[in-house]
């Protein structure tokens, strides 16, 4: 790195500092230092280990890997041609689950392989589904196993990529601009409220825009198909995202939405969705207002659709960047209401506990720094 | 079949045709029922699938999210802060009959409902929820409200189910029209089931949880509320909205309300985003202390 970008990142993180909250603790004084003990001495208190809670789920979960097994997905298989609509086009109605085991970056160690064996495919999926059903001794919430939100007990199956980022080569994020890095900086959770991640928050749910699954089974969705429209909806956070076709322009550049603004387009088989007009306020990765995002869903096989997503902002990485996941159908009943927003606990013990922190966090250092 | 009815004209009885119904001719200054307008027998088109086609973007001009009951202009909350903005239009009401058949005790809680509001009480405390105007704090409208608050929403239709998208809040409802699906849970805006019944879209409601409002005067339900809609097109731009209102907690029988809708025809008409929580998380937080700088105030 040239020894001026050096200094403008050190100028420009040292501005963001001063005009936050000049006390303004780092979010990692707002995690409780102690959880990594109190873990720990939670799993020595417990009668239980991972491998005796697995035993529960053992016979479900050896059931399920027997035949996900069997069902591969191969990136570079011969595709189907996709059913159609009544009125022609390519049916991707259902639902749908967003949901995936490989991570999202490649291991710095598999840089040149972007694709496993079958042989080698099968055995991360066995080793990343067994993990799943053990159950945490330390858990002191609930574990999704119980409510049969695995992965593992959803139609999830082993993929030959070994990362979901497909470009650049290296299957990793590219590098972050100085101004991208400084944003990534400034949007870490703190102690105030619009530091708080969107989910958080209730303004967005987990599921993008870009759709990159998490770990728990969360990417439940429905697509809605009209000759007019493409309806995406989300189970986290209830959101609907109109997907319009018929070629009408993008809104202005003045109006600016949380979901985007987003026009659509076949090209044969695959819709692909063009998102702009993102609100400046919406943090994502590093990203803010000028993501503009390319989507593509093209229905692969008769159960899978084939999600794809390119996301350009020269402001932000120094390179676009994209991520292939392919979507098992969903078994029923379908999509619930989630009303997050209506009595938001989450965020108020969210906040109370950071505050606590932080306050705790300028305490020591004025204690340190000898002014108390 | 038509209808009789005796016009102005002397001794004179006209059958109506077929389609045309005029309710409440009772004279100025009777009880406002809603009033069928004077529409020509109507033909929508048809879905692909082959029912009645009410797609689009569709709005009521009503004023009942404020009171749907007839009222006068009202300012608003803080009106020595949000003067003309925050005011009320005066409006006749969507209520058949022009009142409320309360029982006593939910009489007294509608006034209460009013009196507070525009109080904003959040907490962590599950057992507690004691708010004011749920649209105050962006939370879910429910059915029928959403329906008549000042925003437009898009009807899509599948043969299996026919979707709602309100651009308040982003909020949509499925109705599902193959199966019969039971409220699996309580919820803000209910479980709908949904056939068609000639060119009426009936949708049976329930499933509710128990903080619907109806308006922002404080008129409310609770989770016995059960509602059923009439959906009908009567031109290529305008559609009947008509609805049943059961609770047996609080009412001491069924009502009915009914309004026009009116289709949105620019070329560019649209939803827009309406993302009201990054709007209201002051007013919501602020009374917590999440605001302040000074952290150790928790």
């Amino acid at each position: 790195m040239k020894v001026g970008t050096r200094l403008f990142i050190a100028l420009a993180a040292a501005l963001a500092a001063f005009t936050a909250n000049p006390q303004s603790p780092p979010p990692s004084a707002l995690i409780n230092q102690e959880s990594e003990e109190t873990v720990e001495a939670a799993r020595a208190a417990s009668p239980h280990t991972s491998e005796s809670t697995y035993a529960y789920f053992r016979e479900e979960a050896e059931a399920f890997i027997d035949e996900a097994t069997q069902r591969i997905w191969d990136p570079n298989a011969p595709r189907e041609p996709a059913p159609r609509t009544a009125w022609g086009d390519p049916d991707l109605t259902g639902y749908w689950l967003n949901v995936a085991y490989v991570p999202l970056e490649r291991p710095v160690e598999l840089t040149d392989k972007p694709l496993y064996t079958e042989e080698e495919a099968i055995t991360a999926f066995v080793h990343w589904a067994t993990q799943d059903a053990s159950v945490d001794p330390a858990t002191v919430h609930y574990d999704w196993t119980e409510f049969g939100m695995d992965n593992w007990q959803s139609p999830i199956r082993p993929n030959l990529r070994t990362s979901l980022i497909v470009d650049p080569p290296n299957g990793r994020v590219p590098p972050l601009t100085p101004e991208g890095q400084v944003r990534l900086e400034q949007q870490a959770r703190r102690h105030t409220l619009e530091s708080r991640g969107l989910y958080e928050r209730c303004i967005q749910g987990n599921q993008g825009p870009p759709r990159v699954p998490f770990l728990q089974n969360t990417g439940q969705s429905q697509i809605v198909q009209t000759p007019e429209a493409v309806i995406l909806i989300t189970q986290a956070n209830s959101d609907v995202r109109i997907l319009h076709l018929g070629g009408s322009p993008h809104s202005p550049q003045s109006v600016r939405s949380w979901l985007g603004d987003s026009r659509a387009r076949w090209e044969g088989d695959t819709l692909v969705v063009e998102t702009t007009n993102f609100h400046s306020g919406r943090k994502w990765d590093g990203s803010a207002g000028e993501l503009h995002l390319e989507e593509r869903l093209t229905r692969v096989a008769q159960d899978t659709l084939l999600y794809e997503a390119t996301m350009t902002d020269s402001s932000t990485w120094e390179a676009p960047w994209s991520i292939e996941v392919p979507w098992p159908m969903m078994d029923p009943p379908g999509l619930f209401e989630f009303a997050c927003h209506e009595q938001n606990y989450g965020i108020i013990n969210v906040l109370r506990g950071a505050r606590v922190r932080a306050a705790e966090y300028e305490a020591a250092q004025r204690e340190a720094s000898g002014t108390e | 079949m038509g209808s009789k009815v005796r016009t102005l004209e002397k001794n004179k009885v006209r059958t109506l045709p077929a389609g045309m119904l005029i309710l409440g001719l009772t004279g100025i200054g009777a009880a406002q029922t809603p009033i069928h307008e004077p529409f020509p027998d109507y033909t929508p088109p048809r879905t692909l699938h082959g029912t009645p086609d009410i797609s689009g973007i569709w709005q009521s001009f009503t004023t009942a999210n404020w009171n749907i009951l007839s009222h006068s202009v009202q300012p608003g909350p803080f009106a020595e802060i949000t003067g003309a903005w925050g005011a009320g239009r005066a409006g006749l009401g969507i209520v058949e009959g022009d009142e409320l058949p309360y029982q006593d005790w939910a009489a007294a809680e509608q006034q209460r409902n009013y009196e507070n509001r525009a109080v904003i009480n959040v907490t962590n405390d599950p057992s507690r929820f004691d708010t004011g105007d749920p649209e105050l704090q962006c939370f879910r409208a429910g059915v029928p409200r959403a329906n008549y608050m000042p925003y437009p929403f898009q009807i899509f239709q599948t043969p299996g189910q026919v979707l709602i998208v309100y651009e308040y809040k982003g909020a949509y409802r499925t109705i599902y029209m193959d199966d019969e699906r039971p409220a699996y849970d309580q919820s803000w805006v209910g479980t709908s089931n949904g056939r068609w019944e000639g060119n009426t879209l009936v949708v049976d409601v329930e499933g509710f949880n128990e903080h619907t409002w109806f308006d922002r005067e404080g008129n409310f339900a609770s989770d016995a509320l059960r509602v059923t809609e009439r959906w009908t097109p009567v031109s290529p731009y305008h559609m009947r909205y008509e609805a049943t209102i059961e609770d047996p907690n609080v009412f001491t029988r069924p009502w009915n309300i009914g309004f026009m809708l009116y289709r949105q025809v620019e070329a560019h008409a649209r939803l827009h985003e309406f993302q009201c929580i990054p709007i209201v998380e002051p007013l919501m937080y602020r009374p917590l202390g999440f605001y302040d700088e000074d952290v150790s105030n928790n």
